[in-house]
């Protein structure tokens, strides 16, 4: 899916599920990691549910948290 | 000594003799409230050394033991039994966590205390060997972390490149040994070892007073110590301070040191104690009262900290449990101590840093996040304020750990065969840090040379 979308996009709608071929939308999701857990709002496919985490959350903030939990 | 008859034996074990360092029948027993290594060589007589004050908590502390694993990778065969036929050979019982890599045997002071005789003569590691090594590492399957050890390591100038070049093999955590003499006086430099990818340094603190650099390492480095840590928070290199203690000499600093350390969060990410042990320079044979053991730093630790309990200590959850402890802590505005839940490092410490720092392939590919975070069926919550308190609540996080290096009179090959904290030959074998600076008692290096 991630290759489909381009980075950096700013809005959930521009963003297409491959699998359903339809918009995401903001929705809450709840991630875990490590016995902890984060409410947080991200853009998923209202159909199937796949959450899209751009590149630039997952390689800052979110791994930031990893680090964190994994005690690095 | 004085010796009393009143003594329950734990558990029998082997050990070396300290001045053949000969394979001998070893027993741990109680006296007291003390657990003793009690072992007798047939040549040089019975030997006696405390282990654990606190009888209580050792049996508690016993029963927490790590799952062992095999070593993978290059092995080296039985022969003569342990601590002899180290490479790894077969009989060990767990792997490598955290190797050290002494990139150099110089050193910029000349310490009383130094497991590695470092001085200021010395030879740098070339590059292809170090390259060998790190291959070496790779071959035997580890995902381990690197300390960069020595000598002092900071003595090289070309450091940022083997940081650089340890990055590019793979491993995605590399730590520093240094006393922070030259990360105070060379901010640039301390700049490019962050650019190269440079995690942790781990900075030899043995007190937060002149007095106590000046009998640990024969100069005035308080002033020097400060600046290093100032250099390392300038470009995000997470610190651990670690203290070697010694009774009489920075005992009575543990508070003092704690206090230190919660002055300099978020830069100062956690405090690992070493009680000191008697090898490479320390030749003398040393006295019962010349010993500090694991519980009675956590006991002084609890006494000093508000908040923090002896519960709030583990062992660490690869090596044998009489080798470490370590606790983490959220501590709020009000220095009191809150202990975390959660795993604890099996490097029995928490540097925890925020570096920014080079991504490479294998850190992006090992932490995708698809594979790593799960989504439940249930979501609920409220934007990214979630991740963002988290980590507003970790610059307030301090690790409190220590470790207990074994000698040639503490040494329980029990614990030595599930060491996992291992330091690499020059000839590519990797040997568990106790073993490879073990010394008989006239200095006799069993591996070092």
């Amino acid at each position: 899916m991630s290759n489909t979308i381009p980075e950096g996009a700013g809005n959930p709608a521009d963003l297409l599920c491959f699998a359903c071929d339809v918009p995401l939308e903001m929705g809450k999701v709840e991630a875990t990691y490590l016995g902890q857990k984060f409410p947080v709002d991200l853009p998923r496919c209202p159909k199937c549910g796949f959450v899209y985490v751009s590149e630039d959350l997952a390689l800052g903030k979110m791994l930031r948290v990893e680090q964190a939990l994994e005690d690095k | 000594m004085t010796q009393s008859p009143a003594r329950l034996t734990l558990a029998r074990t082997r050990s070396v003799c300290p001045v053949c360092l000969e394979q001998i029948e070893a027993e741990r027993f109680l006296r007291g409230d003390t657990v003793y290594l009690g072992k007798t060589c047939p040549t040089h007589g019975r030997f006696e050394v405390p282990v654990w004050r606190g009888a209580a908590a050792y049996l508690a502390w016993g029963r927490q033991q790590a799952p062992r694993s095999a070593p993978t990778g290059r092995l080296t065969a039985v022969d003569k039994g342990c601590p002899h036929d180290c490479g790894l050979c077969p009989d060990h019982r767990q792997q490598s966590c955290c190797v050290l890599i002494e990139v150099t045997s110089r050193c910029d002071i000349a310490c009383p205390v130094c497991f590695a005789s470092a001085g200021r003569q010395g030879t740098d590691a070339d590059f292809a060997t170090i390259e060998g090594w790190l291959d070496t590492l790779n071959t035997a399957g580890g995902r381990v972390h690197i300390q960069l050890s020595g000598g002092e390591p900071t003595v090289r100038d070309d450091l940022a490149d083997i940081i650089r070049l340890t990055r590019s093999k793979g491993f995605d955590f590399v730590q520093l040994n240094s006393n922070g003499i030259r990360l105070a006086r060379d901010p640039a430099y301390v700049a490019a070892l962050a650019a190269a990818g440079l995690d942790c340094v781990f900075l030899q603190f043995d007190g937060v007073t002149d007095a106590v650099y000046q009998r640990t390492r024969g100069a005035r480095l308080m002033a020097l110590k400060e600046k290093a840590i100032d250099a390392c928070a300038a470009v995000g290199i997470g610190v651990v301070l670690v203290p070697t203690l010694v009774p009489g000499v920075n005992t009575q600093e543990i508070g003092a040191i704690v206090d230190f350390a919660v002055a300099r969060l978020p830069a100062v990410r956690a405090v690992h104690f070493q009680p000191v042990s008697y090898f490479g320079r320390c030749l003398k044979a040393p006295e019962d009262a010349d010993r500090v053991t694991l519980p009675e730093v956590m006991s002084a630790l609890a006494r000093h900290c508000p908040g923090v309990s002896l519960a709030d200590f583990r062992p660490g959850s690869a090596e044998n449990a009489y080798c470490s402890f370590s606790g983490r802590f959220s501590v709020d505005r009000d220095n009191r101590f809150h202990a975390l839940g959660g795993p604890v490092s099996c490097c029995g410490v928490a540097p925890e840093p925020d570096a920014v720092r080079p991504s490479p392939a294998v850190d992006r590919e090992r932490r995708s996040v698809a594979g790593q975070w799960k989504r439940p069926a249930s979501p609920c919550g409220d934007g990214l304020d979630a991740f963002d308190a988290f980590l507003a609540s970790r610059e307030r996080t301090l690790g409190l750990s220590g470790m207990a290096f074994q000698d040639a009179w503490t040494l329980d090959i029990d614990r030595l065969r599930q060491c996992h904290i291992h330091i690499m030959a020059p000839d590519n074998r990797v040997i568990p840090f106790c073993a490879y600076n073990l010394t008989s008692m006239d200095g006799k290096a069993l591996y070092r040379r």
